[in-house]
């Protein structure tokens, strides 16, 4: 018995050896473990209001909203309640005299690490509908118990909500030194008749600006690393499809791999560096990157399957994808120059569409139920944990990490149409990003500005 | 017996990891290999088709898209906070192409269709997951490959298209899977090859909306249009 235990024990040295060889060998310091802790301990803030100062009726109630989603979205933040625990917020009026002074004390003797408060009003008493909107937030730590500081804002009416945002970001800024995602943005497909066109609106679903309107199919849009390019599957050139790139500030758009066949799926790499992505121009759909200096094509796959769906590690070195050289699809890692191939995947017969989270620690995928339904799914790229992220009805597809790594957007068909929704990276708070429109699809969330 | 069943397991483990091991290393090889014979073979940046009347030359075709480190527009805090200006949103929004592309497409769509509407090419249907041609299919595609025999002018499109179910990605490969085996199919029965083209719509031009297995079987289909114009 004894020796069966040692046998077995022996077995595991030799298997792991061999496995941390492998991850030595395709120098795999993606992996940075416990990034995102379920136990992380959230900041406990409280909005005490941002008060109407001169403006028009909705100016401060929707400031004050659009705070309090970006600061319960960020995760870093737990939004108390302060009515909720007994605190007057009436009493928490600007500044730090009388009554103010006591309800600051009592909340954070609630436990209420941050208090923000505000107001807002137009810049220049003026009766002109267009007239600049200003904004000042301020922010009490009762740590120091002190106002640590504040902001202040201007701009037209229609940037209200990114005053928000700016804030919100601020806030996350000063509590994790990280940038915050309110000022993200998801860019996405949507149906147009028979066309699919692409869009970009804000991460929490508002201010939709269509890119393109070619009446043609526009397909899986990926973000440049600064933000300014998408580039994309085009169905515009009628004998092959190509990607193309899109500038969104002036909406120039070209083309940048035109080989011939099916050219989909393009990423390009956390430095810029290279494009990578599948086409079908020598036979089978294969990988190959496009080093955007020389202009030089490499091919990394070499196989009779499907080779698709390349995406990058935050460090660049490796890419995962989607291959069905083993019968159905499957998700693999290699090193960014096409060697060190492994699989990954191995519950269910269908793994596609593989994203790499921006910190490295997680993969998430399209995974295939035992009862057929498509969901999402993650796994660690050593394969160790796996988690079915999402379930009940739906076809779910795309996911796509936001920046900070605690969410993923992705389309799903859990409400009949296929639209876009937001998840936690844990499984909670599904948020429902789309309502126009009869499809929508292909969700991705753009890096941090 | 119990012991020698894991010593059995343990080699097979192993070996089976060292032989899971040489092969990724051999693979590597293969392709690291070919990726150079490839490299500049193809060039990324070929000028763009001349219907993109938005195209630019290839020497400004890839700008410099490396993120500048920056704490991304945030200022941090202030005791005295001053005045920042919040901008306006700067994408562009895109005005409908009302030239020649877009237009042109569905006219020649239409065309496809009436086209289709006089031939009675038949569409093939696939199997969930599949790309094999179905004993249906074979009785349609030799009427269709009559129907080509019999004017020997024309060109064929092949669409292939798949159910709402799977990525879009994978969707697109199946699809272009399926278009292939039609095309192949065809040829087989004496099409020449370059009467006919292939392309993918995978899961995004559905001929029917529903969630149902019946609608699914519609859409997964190897669908034959005529070329017009060029």
């Amino acid at each position: 018995m004894t020796q069966i235990k040692w046998v077995s024990a022996l077995g595991c040295v030799l298997v792991c050896a061999v496995g941390a060889f492998g991850i030595l060998e395709s120098g795999a310091a993606d992996v940075f473990l416990e990034a995102t802790r379920p136990d992380f301990q959230k900041i406990s803030l409280g909005v005490v209001g941002i008060k109407n100062a001169g403006g028009p009726d909705w100016l401060g109630g929707r400031i004050e909203e659009v705070l309090k989603r970006d600061v319960k979205r960020s995760l870093v933040f737990d939004l108390i309640d302060l009515p909720g625990i007994g605190i007057k917020v009436q009493d928490l009026d600007v500044g730090l005299q009388g009554g103010a002074k006591a309800a600051l004390k009592q909340a954070a003797e609630s436990g209420v690490s941050v208090l923000v408060w505000g107001k807002a009003g137009l810049k220049e008493s003026s009766k002109d509908a267009d007239a600049d909107v200003s904004m000042e937030g301020f922010v009490y730590d009762s740590g120091s118990d002190e106002v640590i500081g504040g902001k202040r804002y201007a701009g037209s009416p229609s940037v209200v909500r990114m005053m928000a945002h700016r804030f919100a970001d601020e806030l996350v800024f000063r509590y994790t030194g990280e940038p915050g995602i309110a000022r993200t943005k998801i860019a996405y497909v949507a149906e147009q008749g028979t066309a699919r066109e692409l869009f970009v609106m804000d991460y929490d679903g508002y201010d939709v600006r269509q890119l393109t309107a070619d009446g043609s199919l526009n397909l899986m849009p990926r973000w440049s690393p600064d933000r300014r390019f998408l580039v994309f599957t085009s169905y515009r050139n009628r004998n092959s499809q190509d990607i193309d790139m899109i500038e969104l500030a002036t909406g120039k758009r070209w083309t940048v791999v035109s080989l011939g066949g099916l050219s989909i799926t393009p990423s390009l790499s956390p430095d810029g560096n290279f494009l990578a992505f599948a086409s079908s121009y020598e036979g089978n759909s294969e990988l190959y990157r496009l080093d955007t200096r020389t202009k030089a094509v490499q091919r990394l796959t070499t196989n009779a399957a499907g080779d698709l769906s390349p995406s990058w590690s935050p460090t660049g070195r490796e890419l995962v994808f989607t291959s069905d050289r083993g019968g159905g699809p499957q998700i693999f890692l290699m090193s960014a120059d096409g060697s060190n191939v492994r699989r990954l995947t191995f519950d269910g017969d269908y793994n596609a569409a593989p994203v790499w989270s921006p910190r490295g620690n997680w993969i998430a995928y399209v995974c295939r139920t035992p009862r057929k339904e498509y969901k999402l799914c993650l796994i660690t790229p050593d394969g160790q944990k796996r988690v079915q992220l999402t379930t009940g009805p739906g076809v779910d597809d795309s996911p796509s990490w936001s920046p900070d790594g605690r969410h993923l957007a992705y389309s799903s068909t859990a409400d009949g149409k296929s639209q876009i929704y937001m998840i936690n990276a844990d499984g909670k708070d599904i948020e429902r990003l789309t309502f126009v429109g009869t499809h929508n699809s292909a969700p991705s969330w753009s890096p941090a500005s | 017996m119990r012991k020698m069943l894991w010593v059995y397991g343990l080699a097979l483990v192993i070996s089976s990891s060292v032989v899971g091991l040489s092969g990724c290393s051999k693979t590597a090889v293969q392709s690291g290999g070919e990726g150079q014979g490839t490299q500049g073979a193809a060039t990324g940046a070929t000028p763009t088709s001349p219907s993109s009347d938005r195209s630019t030359s290839s020497a400004d075709s890839f700008p410099d898209t490396t993120m500048q480190a920056s704490s991304g527009g945030l200022r941090g805090l202030d005791k005295n906070p001053s005045e920042e200006r919040v901008a306006g949103n700067s994408t562009m929004v895109a005005k409908a192409e009302s030239s020649s592309s877009s237009a042109q497409q569905a006219v020649d769509t239409r065309a496809e269709q009436e086209a289709l509407a006089a031939t009675g090419l038949r569409d093939v249907l696939f199997g969930y997951d599949s790309w094999t041609i179905s004993e249906d299919a074979r009785q349609a595609l030799i009427r269709n490959a009559d129907w080509m025999k019999s004017n020997a002018r024309a060109k064929v499109k092949v669409e292939g298209h798949c159910d709402e179910r799977g990525t879009t990605a994978y969707n697109l490969v199946l699809g272009e899977k399926r278009a292939k085996a039609v095309r192949n199919y065809l040829v087989e029965l004496g099409i020449s090859a370059n009467r006919l083209s292939v392309v993918s719509f995978g899961k995004e031009q559905p001929i029917c909306t529903e969630h149902t297995d019946s609608c699914y079987q519609r859409n997964r289909r190897g669908h034959l249009a005529v070329k017009t114009g060029k």
